[in-house]
């Protein structure tokens, strides 16, 4: 299994949307918790995309700590979004799996004090917000571990997932391009 | 009534899902009920070695509910730590700060989590119970005025603390800037729109629960009622406030039992050990652990909005008091013991907290240029307490000579009401579960009801938290034979 980020080619042009000619913004957003051991997988891999993905037109890259409503509300201005986030979903730690964004709920995709990011999105669009639409968003997630224990490292194996995980960020926006 | 002794090994990790389990008696009624969620590990052991200061921006990491909470109390017990007491222009802005994230917070759960439960009706579908659902019976202009709130109050906290969700901002001794007079005229005018939405928060309270009499006889129904003793911070005239002041503890009836310091905290409060759970039970030293019951034998308290309520004598603000004398005039008089009315006292209080938001603002020191005093003491030992909208938040610090962590100990707000959550669980689940009863998903929320009130936050920034949240609630037989679960992942809207 490759280990190494595959380094995409940047278009030359802006992507832009074909009927308006406007160009397309993308929003990369590592979600998690820098202590909490394998819940920082989302941020991390960011780091890991920085490099790869200077002067992408229409890009940004970002991290983020919330799910739900105020993730919602990150995503507000952006015509498409890929979210990075530790998942517990019983695989294998470091298995990489690409969701849509009405799968089941990442580790930050709910909580008690907050709805799921599914019903965000559809209050944020009743309420006028320039969301992105569900299609358009697009679930990266790195099965964790250890999300119970504050660490500042992430455990071995989920840690060897996050070039995968980098990669799959590629591959979707190589497929966006 | 006599169940088996059943062991519930809390070695078994639980995998993300919160575990409700209910034991029954040989006739089918209620005899037990434990509430076991997952809790995170290692946070002493985390802090040792790191420098205290650091501890506001570490601890508002740990949460990603109310980070500002951890912030300000953090940034206190700094203060404590090195004998430093800041500038009157500091503690208003620290003041102010909060009482904006507060209006926040509790705009959010109410909308999002525990009005749904009244507006739509506790036994409407999962799918229609959420923040859709309200939308759809309540009309479009909600949605705006949610929208702007929340992100009025993310704004000015940014403008304030630094940074969006963790402020980078507390120091010991004060803050690390001030603000303009541009800034403070900002501040002011988002505040008297925040004033003027929970106005009508509270109207549509009062239109939709108050005015449906189904809905107060849930409110004052014994399944949600039980009588403790309640806890909450006051300021010199015996008034709510969120940011300083005296804890004070009041009994069942209402009566005075203690109003100390945050640094006494340990001469008051001691935590019992139950062997099924990670998690311990903050009593009233005093009083004495006696279990999972109420009364005024019982150690067992509450610190949730309505506990500050019945704690204090009154709001110090105008509107929020006029709210406060109404609610305990509707529900027969202090204190009100029916967990449901906490939801009323969260709405008050998002009254008062922008009230006092204003009041702030318009207070002459907030623009000083003296806002933060150097501290010069040897570290050794502080606590800092705020009322977190989830209940009383302490930080306590030891630190060697160079200000350098040798211990931690941090009770967050929902930790002082586990004891009660269980509590209100268990009465939940015996009023509602008899011999017969079908246990069906409009049930299991009637339990879930219970303790969504005390928007619980359990382990901090865990967000595998019951409610919303993926939760097994397990029927036993009384030697522990599992007779019926009911499993519900995250409710989505259809």
């Amino acid at each position: 299994m490759s280990t190494t980020a595959r380094t995409p080619t940047c278009p030359t042009r802006p992507v832009a949307d074909p009927a308006s000619e406007r160009v397309l913004r993308t929003l990369v957003l590592g979600l998690g918790n820098p202590l909490l051991t394998d819940d920082s997988v989302g941020l991390r891999v960011v780091d890991r995309l920085r490099p790869a993905l200077d002067g992408w037109p229409g890009l940004e890259l970002a991290e983020d700590y919330w799910g739900g409503l105020r993730l919602m509300e990150r995503l507000v201005g952006y015509d498409r979004a890929i979210i990075i986030d530790a998942q517990c979903s019983g695989a294998p730690p470091g298995t990489v799996s690409t969701l849509p964004a009405d799968a089941p709920p990442t580790r930050h995709g709910n909580s008690a004090h907050d709805v799921d990011l599914w019903t965000a999105l559809e209050f944020g669009r009743q309420a006028g917000a320039a969301v992105p639409t569900a299609s358009s968003i697009r679930i990266v997630a790195i099965e964790a571990a250890d999300v119970d224990t504050f660490g500042e490292e992430c455990t071995p194996a989920v840690a060897a997932g996050i070039p995968r995980a980098a990669e799959a960020v590629q591959s979707l926006l190589i497929e966006w391009r | 009534m006599t169940t088996q002794r059943i062991s519930i090994d809390p070695i078994t990790r639980l995998e993300g899902h919160g575990k409700i389990d209910i034991f029954l008696t040989p006739k089918g009624d209620v005899a037990e009920t434990y509430l076991q969620i997952p809790e995170l590990r290692g946070f002493e052991r985390f802090c040792v070695g790191r420098l205290a200061e650091d501890m506001p921006n570490l601890t508002s990491r740990i949460c990603g509910v109310c980070p500002e909470a951890h912030h300000i109390a953090g940034t206190k017990a700094l203060d404590a730590l090195f004998h430093i007491d800041p500038p009157p222009t500091a503690k208003k802005l620290r003041e102010m700060f909060y009482c904006i994230f507060y209006a926040t917070d509790h705009t959010t759960h109410f909308y999002a989590l525990g009005g749904p439960d009244f507006i739509m009706g506790p036994d409407a579908p999962p799918e229609q119970r959420n923040i859709l659902g309200v939308i759809q019976k309540v009309g479009m202009e909600i949605t705006g005025k949610v929208l702007k709130m929340r992100r009025d109050g993310h704004n000015l906290i940014e403008m304030i603390g630094g940074r969006k969700v963790h402020p980078n901002w507390g120091l010991p001794g004060g803050v690390s800037r001030g603000i303009t007079e541009e800034q403070r005229k900002e501040i002011e005018s988002l505040g008297r729109d925040a004033i003027e939405f929970a106005k009508f928060s509270l109207q549509l309270f009062n239109q939709i629960v108050l005015g449906n009499r189904e809905y107060v006889q849930l409110i004052t129904s014994e399944a949600y009622t039980h009588r403790t003793y309640n806890m909450g911070t006051v300021d010199a005239n015996n008034c709510v406030n969120f940011y300083d002041g005296l804890i004070r503890v009041v009994g069942p009836d209402g009566r005075e039992h203690a109003k100390y310091r945050a640094k006494d905290y340990r001469d008051y409060i001691a935590e019992y050990v139950e062997p099924w759970t990670y998690l311990k039970f903050p009593f009233l030293k005093k009083i004495g652990w006696k279990g999972f019951v109420d009364g005024e034998d019982s150690g067992l308290y509450k610190a949730t909005p309505l506990s500050r309520l019945n704690a204090a004598d009154g709001m110090a603000t105008p509107l929020a008091q006029k709210e406060y004398d109404r609610m305990y005039e509707t529900l027969g008089g202090k204190p009100v013991h029916h967990t449901l009315a906490t939801h009323w006292a969260r709405l008050i209080e998002l009254l008062y907290a922008t009230e006092r938001w204003v009041e702030l603002a318009t207070d002459p020191e907030i623009t000083g240029q003296e806002y933060r005093v150097l501290p010069t003491a040897t570290p050794d030992e502080g606590v800092g307490c705020v009322e977190a909208p989830r209940g009383t938040l302490t930080h306590h610090y030891w630190t060697d000579e160079r200000g350098v962590l040798t211990r931690v100990n941090l009770i967050v707000g929902t930790t002082n009401n586990y004891a009660a959550i269980n509590l209100s669980i268990k009465q939940a689940a015996r009023t509602l579960i008899r011999k017969g009863t079908t246990v069906t998903e409009g049930l299991l929320n009637k339990i879930e009801m219970a303790f969504r009130a005390y928007d619980p936050c359990f382990g901090c920034a865990t967000h595998y938290l019951p409610g919303h949240m993926p939760l097994t609630v397990i029927l036993r037989d009384p030697d522990g034979r599992v007779l019926q679960t009911i499993s519900r992942e995250a409710p989505r809207a259809s």
